[in-house]
């Protein structure tokens, strides 16, 4: 059984989906995470054999995380090029929510990371009646991507002090600021048919 | 490291899952009593039993600790305070608290800030947040004259007794300390 559906989604100009991860991503994972987006997160070295371990181990869990419902990750692609990924993770089934996070390349906008979070809102709340969508923006990622989730129904809900670690090269400790959002549906629409609109 | 210590009146000190089973089951069954967390009032002692159970293997691997507050002359339970969900990564975790009607602001001013400082000088966190119920007019309260900052609320956090559940959220700072 597939936990991971594929689900596609399209715009003016771009056509996507998402996909359950498969063996053949880890090249395409060690290239996502050469370009990492959250502050402070380090690049992987694609030579070490620590990394490949790593992410061998990710495509593994991501399997089991799905199927026993603590999370979720989706390979994106646009226009059939791997683009980044989609992950659903503090996945609480009893309380109907999720957080979600998007890690994309550089070449995947704004437009195309939303239709993608939106085709997997969807999917979720429609196969397991979520409602509660949470997605953190760490201070130092870009704004235009806070500007992106609200534009898809997301309002900021709290700001955690200090809420992410950074560590310096030299082992130096600092903190910053991240903004909780959330996007609620309500009791008639989660569990909607599927296809209708959000 | 000493997890044991004590203010001018009163004890703190981690539970025994052998002996202070009857003192927590009085103090989680009374009404109300985590009704900020928001839980239900325990209603058997096997309830309070298999907490402590819980909270002894959340401790071994350091996801969690609490404190049982108790008199230092009579040794009675007053309250249970803890930190869970203990992120290492972050430095940072969620504190909370389950308090009996004996506890007046003036008994938490003396408590918190010993639990609070234990959880920067020892644990080496540096943030402690706190979620209540929205609402929860007299531990907000007591949040406030604590030092905690509201930071927002988190809507539809779950289910409870047929209502939907927000939650405040306050945090407090290593660097808030005066």
């Amino acid at each position: 059984m597939n936990f991971t559906p594929e689900l596609q989604f399209e715009g003016a100009d771009f056509r996507g989906r998402v996909r359950s991860l498969s063996d053949d991503d880890q090249a395409n994972l060690l290239n996502l995470y050469q370009h990492p987006e959250l502050p402070g997160q380090r690049a992987l070295d694609p030579q070490s054999d620590q990394a490949k371990e790593h992410i061998a181990r990710m495509i593994e869990l991501s399997v089991q995380m799905a199927a026993t419902q603590r999370g979720i990750m989706w390979a994106l692609e646009i226009n059939d090029e791997f683009q980044g990924m989609v992950s659903v993770f503090d996945w609480q089934p009893s309380h109907l929510r999720a957080t979600f996070r998007v890690d994309g390349l550089e070449a995947l906008t704004n437009q195309q990371r939303a239709s993608a979070l939106v085709v997997c809102m969807d999917f979720m709340a429609e196969k397991y009646h979520l409602r509660n969508f949470a997605y953190q923006w760490i201070q130092g990622q870009d704004k235009e991507l806070l500007a992106m989730l609200e534009n898809i129904g997301f309002e900021r809900s709290a700001t955690l002090r200090d809420g992410w670690k950074l560590v310096s090269d030299s082992g130096e400790k600092s903190y910053v600021d991240t903004i909780c959002l959330n996007r609620i549906l309500g009791s008639d629409v989660a569990g909607r048919n599927e296809g209708e609109a959000s | 490291m000493n997890w044991n210590f004590s203010t001018a009146n009163f004890s703190l000190r981690l539970p025994d899952a052998n002996q202070d089973n009857d003192a927590l089951y009085e103090l989680l069954s009374q009404p109300g009593v985590m009704a900020h967390i928001p839980k239900a009032s325990m209603s058997v002692s096997a309830q309070s039993l298999d907490e402590l159970r819980r909270v002894a293997m959340r401790f071994e691997v350091r996801e969690s600790a609490c404190w049982l507050v108790e008199g230092s002359f009579d040794k009675q339970l007053i309250a249970r305070v803890g930190v869970q969900k203990i992120n290492w990564m972050t430095d940072s975790a969620q504190f909370w608290w389950e308090l009996s009607d004996r506890i007046d602001f003036t008994i938490l001013a003396e408590v918190i800030p010993a639990v609070m400082n234990f959880c920067f000088d020892e644990l080496k966190l540096n943030r402690l947040e706190m979620r209540v119920v929205s609402g929860s007019i007299l531990h907000e309260e007591y949040l406030k004259q604590i030092g905690f900052q509201y930071e927002g609320c988190l809507p539809a956090q779950q289910e409870f007794e047929g209502k939907t559940i927000d939650l405040a959220l306050y945090s407090f700072l290593a660097g808030d300390r005066r």
